[in-house]
């Protein structure tokens, strides 16, 4: 093995084993080094993926033309140079305000669409496959999405409701739930044997 | 669980995956169950060469630092794979992500899939595009749509850790009508995928990218082991379930 090849591994088989003996033998000392060290790296790439933005739309305005990524170039460096004016005090919480007034909205309407969306989904799967399991789909959602606004509905009786409620619990709390937990555990299965695979340098995502 | 019996556990793992690793080098064959999501990757890889259009792969918003990073992890795995297909055939991945970390490790698959290709020359580093910040869910999801819209790209691959936003991205190739790969270790953003694509990769499944696309001795080994593990929990958990009854 080569050392271009062999430093990695060695870095990664040590750094990996250092911080599993620091976690299982709580050491605090390590731990917080290597979490300063590791948000550190993460620190840089953020920069690094910035800086990947900036350069990928300038391309694509200057070769392209490309409209939305100019609009994209220049609101960049409009928050940059806000940024820049709140340190300095000429602005006064510039950032935060653009965040308040455009970011902020923007999200909260993609956020809101996100139910039509998925409602559509839902009517599309049945549109694409109508076998038993597509309809037990929609029929569960649409119970659930039904049962959440009848529950607190004051028209209903009160014998009514509390069927409604035992009907989203088994729904809620023993199908989806012992779902969720088999599919949790095959995770945590995995999870833990490509550990095992990177900590004795077998799995090598770093070393192309 | 005291840390010396943890890592007994640890070590016992090890030996087990190593004698396993050996015999599948030495000709033992391991039976992978087919599973839709891969099938449907490489129907999909396979189509997008044949139209000369580009695939594109989002690696979603988990880093390579914490409890998410197997997810990211396999996410680059299916891009390796995606990727030493595409750029053999002139046809490499539009990539896209929201972390710093994924970015030079996507940049780094890129790079090796034109080497490998014999055409490292031909790399282009706008391919592989950072998106937005893993915090912001909504201008991810934003900005890969947007991106979906505005390129020619044949199919969308969505591999890594998501949210909710993953239905920004799955409606907004829905309607170019594009074919859908998922795969997530989220079980709300897999519940919003089985709505979207039959071609879906669950949990585990997404983890055993590696056995599936490289078919590599460690990662089959892995692989048997993990099928291992599940029978002796299932049995643990049967065993508990009955002697509660019991005593």
């Amino acid at each position: 093995m080569n050392a271009k090849k062999g430093i990695p591994i060695f870095i990664a088989i040590l750094f990996g084993g250092l911080t599993l003996l620091g976690l299982l033998f709580n050491l605090p000392a390590l731990n917080n080094l290597m979490l300063g060290w590791a948000g550190f790296i993460a620190g840089f790439a953020l920069l690094l993926g910035i800086l990947n933005l900036l350069y990928v739309h300038s391309s694509r305005t200057i070769k392209k033309k490309n409209f939305y990524s100019a609009i994209l170039v220049l609101s960049m460096l409009g928050v940059f140079i806000l940024a820049v004016t709140d340190n300095m005090g000429l602005t006064d919480n510039g950032v935060q305000t653009t965040f308040n007034w455009v970011l902020a909205p923007l999200e909260a309407a993609l956020a809101s669409l996100l139910a039509f969306f998925l409602l559509f989904a839902g009517f599309q799967m049945l549109k694409r496959q109508r076998t038993i399991w597509s309809i037990l789909f929609i029929l569960t959602a649409i119970l659930i999405l039904v049962s959440n606004a009848l529950v607190v509905s004051t028209l209903l009786p009160q014998n009514i409701n509390q069927i409604i409620r035992q009907v989203q619990q088994v729904i809620q709390n023993i199908i989806v739930l012992a779902g969720m937990r088999g599919l949790l555990l095959g995770i945590a299965l995995g999870a833990i044997l490509l550990s095992i695979r990177i900590l004795i340098g077998l799995e090598r995502p770093y070393n192309k | 669980m005291t840390p010396v019996i943890t890592l007994v556990i640890i070590a016992v793992l090890i030996l087990i995956l190593v004698l396993l690793m050996r015999r599948i080098q030495a000709g033992s064959v391991v039976a992978l169950r087919p599973l839709r999501g891969y099938a449907g990757l490489r129907g999909q890889v396979g189509r997008a060469i044949e139209s000369g259009s580009q695939l594109h792969i989002t690696l979603g918003r988990a880093s390579l630092i914490g409890d998410a990073s197997p997810a990211s992890i396999s996410a680059l795995t299916v891009l390796d794979h995606v990727a030493k297909d595409g750029c053999a055939n002139s046809t490499p991945p539009l990539v896209t992500l929201a972390d710093g970390t994924l970015l030079t490790a996507a940049q780094s698959s890129m790079v090796h899939g034109y080497h490998q290709a014999g055409r490292s020359a031909d790399y282009d580093a706008t391919a592989t595009q950072f998106i937005a910040d893993n915090t912001d869910a909504f201008a991810y999801s934003g900005g890969v749509a947007s991106l979906i819209h505005q390129e020619k790209v044949t199919s969308n691959v969505m591999v890594g850790r998501f949210g909710s936003e993953l239905g920004i991205i799955t409606e907004a190739a829905d309607r170019k009508q594009i074919d859908q790969v998922i795969g997530s270790d989220d079980p709300n953003a897999l519940a919003l995928a089985t709505a979207v694509t039959d071609n879906l990769l669950i949990g585990e499944e997404l983890l055993a990218a590696g056995a599936y696309l490289e078919q590599a001795p460690q990662q089959l080994a892995s692989l048997k082991l993990q099928d291992i593990l599940r029978w002796v929990i299932a049995a643990g958990i049967l065993v508990t379930a009955v002697l509660s009854f019991v005593l």
